[in-house]
């Protein structure tokens, strides 16, 4: 395979693209993060460390990515298991619309869960008619948790589901004939099997939640206390531009998600290793 | 293991749920009037009407299926030939090319699109924001995984080397072996790929907003316009939207049932 060194043309629209559009635009952020009236400076971070206003976002997106990520896993998983008892073709359609449910963010996903959970949305009114709720408000913090749960919870089947062919019929029936009992069964044998996959989801689906921007802005506009919508305000806010400040804080952000899956891949490459 | 009738109810509840919100807009979509009230009052297509009537809503459809033909394009011409010939000869550059495509996986779209203007709003004596022509590139580094994914896993099914071997032996060049043998095997992912892309420009709101917004209007950007109206137009907006979305989503299924059957 030495002759055709003129394959290496094939590849350069896509690398040239990726350079111009994706790895030059980052590096930007990462240099111009590090500049500040000017000159070098580490006073971009500096000022994000002290700034109560931008800790306080920065806390909020992280516990609610965590529960999202923690309610997304929870709901999937299960429902996952029951999707492997379901004849292949209904699997494959509901697979494909649990996509549509993933990719459903930002306005569509927002109004929608104005219309059911707003001030006077349907659900709002039954479940105060069952004395369920005094007040609810999708504009705030719990909203934001009820719709991120949403496409967690979608993009969770998408990731665990393939996963799962991991527990064969073969691997359940031979415990369940060694007389192991269901708890035994997934704590000794299922979830050892799938821990590399469910962490790998579970980093997915937090980063996820930590980049979303158009949904959360669609439901609380440039108000909500989170990193992404702090950054939008930064670049295109009329109160609190600060170029240089919105890159410092997407440099902390973007080493918040690059930190779990880098220490997930070594983790288990190392794993794997001792394994072998 | 077939599921019980319980378990089956439950999984059909659970499904329910999930289409709760899309069964919401499609209620509003066609409610005459409906606040204060657990469903809508009475029905028209009224609110469809006056949209589909709105110049702005010709608009936003032609543009994003512009943006979205010019991105499938554009993204397919560029990745396709790439992945093919990283897989077959550079196998190093293939896991270079493997991590720049997850790469937007763990960049958040936001800070992608601030890279992007820090680059193209002039800083660099280039200025590419308020045309889409930045959308299109913009958009491929983010479609590039929809093509990688289904197509590696096509490829590694498939004993590439041997089947070049067999094409170098008849005398075959490269060229006529990818086109005639290696891509023909590979077409469904190819096609998953597109329809992916596709449904992601449609959705995408972000770099729409922050880097071309109001010169070049597409669905989403319509949507951001809408949001403070009777609520009535924007449903009807976003059930376009869906159906599109819906039909884009039903070809990929039914592309990978055939796949699976062929398999």
């Amino acid at each position: 395979m030495t002759k055709n060194h003129w394959m290496i043309l094939a590849l350069a629209p896509l690398f040239a693209v990726l350079l111009l559009f994706e790895v030059l635009p980052l590096l930007a952020v990462v240099l111009s993060s590090f500049s500040r009236g000017g000159s070098w400076s580490l006073g971009n971070y500096g000022e994000l460390i002290a700034s109560g206003y931008h800790r306080n976002a920065y806390v909020t997106s992280a516990w609610l990515s965590v529960l999202t990520t923690v309610i997304g896993m929870g709901f999937a998983l299960p429902i996952c298991r029951l999707l492997q008892r379901v004849p292949s073709g209904l699997q494959t359609m509901i697979l494909t619309y649990s996509n549509i449910g993933a990719n459903f963010t930002g306005f569509p996903l927002a109004f929608a869960f104005i219309i059911m959970f707003g001030l006077s949305g349907s659900f709002t009114l039954l479940l105060k008619a069952a004395g369920w709720i005094e007040d609810l408000n999708i504009y705030s913090i719990g909203g934001l948790v009820l719709v991120y749960s949403y496409f967690q919870i979608c993009l969770g089947i998408l990731v665990i589901f393939p996963s799962l062919s991991a527990i064969t019929v073969e691997i359940e029936e031979a415990a369940r004939l060694l007389g192991v009992s269901r708890v035994t069964f997934w704590r000794r044998i299922g979830l050892p099997i799938l821990a590399p996959s469910l962490i790998g989801a579970a980093v997915l689906l937090f980063a996820n939640a930590m980049g979303t921007y158009a949904t959360a802005f669609a439901l609380a506009g440039g108000n909500a206390a989170l990193v992404t919508i702090h950054i939008g305000e930064l670049v295109a806010g009329d109160v609190f531009s600060d170029p240089n400040l919105a890159d410092a804080l997407s440099m902390i952000l973007v080493v918040t998600l690059v930190v779990p899956i880098l220490v997930e891949q070594l983790w288990f490459k190392r794993r794997g290793r001792h394994a072998a | 293991m077939r599921l019980d009738p319980l378990r089956l109810g439950l999984l059909a509840v659970l499904f329910a749920v999930l289409f709760l919100p899309i069964v919401a807009v499609g209620l509003n979509a066609f409610a005459v009037e409906w606040a204060g009230s657990v469903l809508p009052v009475g029905y028209t297509w009224g609110w469809f009407a006056q949209m589909v009537a709105d110049p702005r809503f010709g608009q936003a459809v032609g543009n994003s299926l512009i943006l979205a033909l010019g991105s499938l394009l554009a993204s397919s011409l560029t990745c396709v030939p790439a992945i093919l010939a990283a897989h077959c000869y550079y196998p190093k550059l293939d896991r270079l090319l493997g991590g720049l495509v997850v790469l937007p996986y763990a960049v958040p779209g936001i800070v992608m699109a601030l890279g992007l203007l820090r680059l193209y709003a002039g800083n660099y004596g280039i200025v590419l924001t308020g045309s889409p022509w930045l959308l299109i590139f913009g958009y491929i580094p983010l479609g590039a995984s929809l093509y990688y994914m289904p197509m590696k896993s096509s490829l590694n099914a498939l004993a590439v080397q041997d089947l070049l071997e067999a094409g170098y032996l008849l005398g075959v060049g490269d060229l006529k072996l990818q086109w005639r043998v290696i891509l023909p095997c590979v077409r469904q992912g190819v096609v998953i790929g597109l329809i992916l892309n596709f449904t992601l420009v449609i959705s995408e709101f972000v770099y729409a907003n922050l880097l071309v917004g109001g010169l070049f209007p597409t669905m989403q950007i319509l949507m951001y316009v809408l949001r403070g109206g009777s609520g009535h137009l924007l449903s009807v907006l976003i059930m376009v939207y869906f159906v599109i979305v819906l039909i884009a989503t039903t070809l990929v299924s039914l592309i990978v049932m055939r796949r699976k059957e062929a398999l």
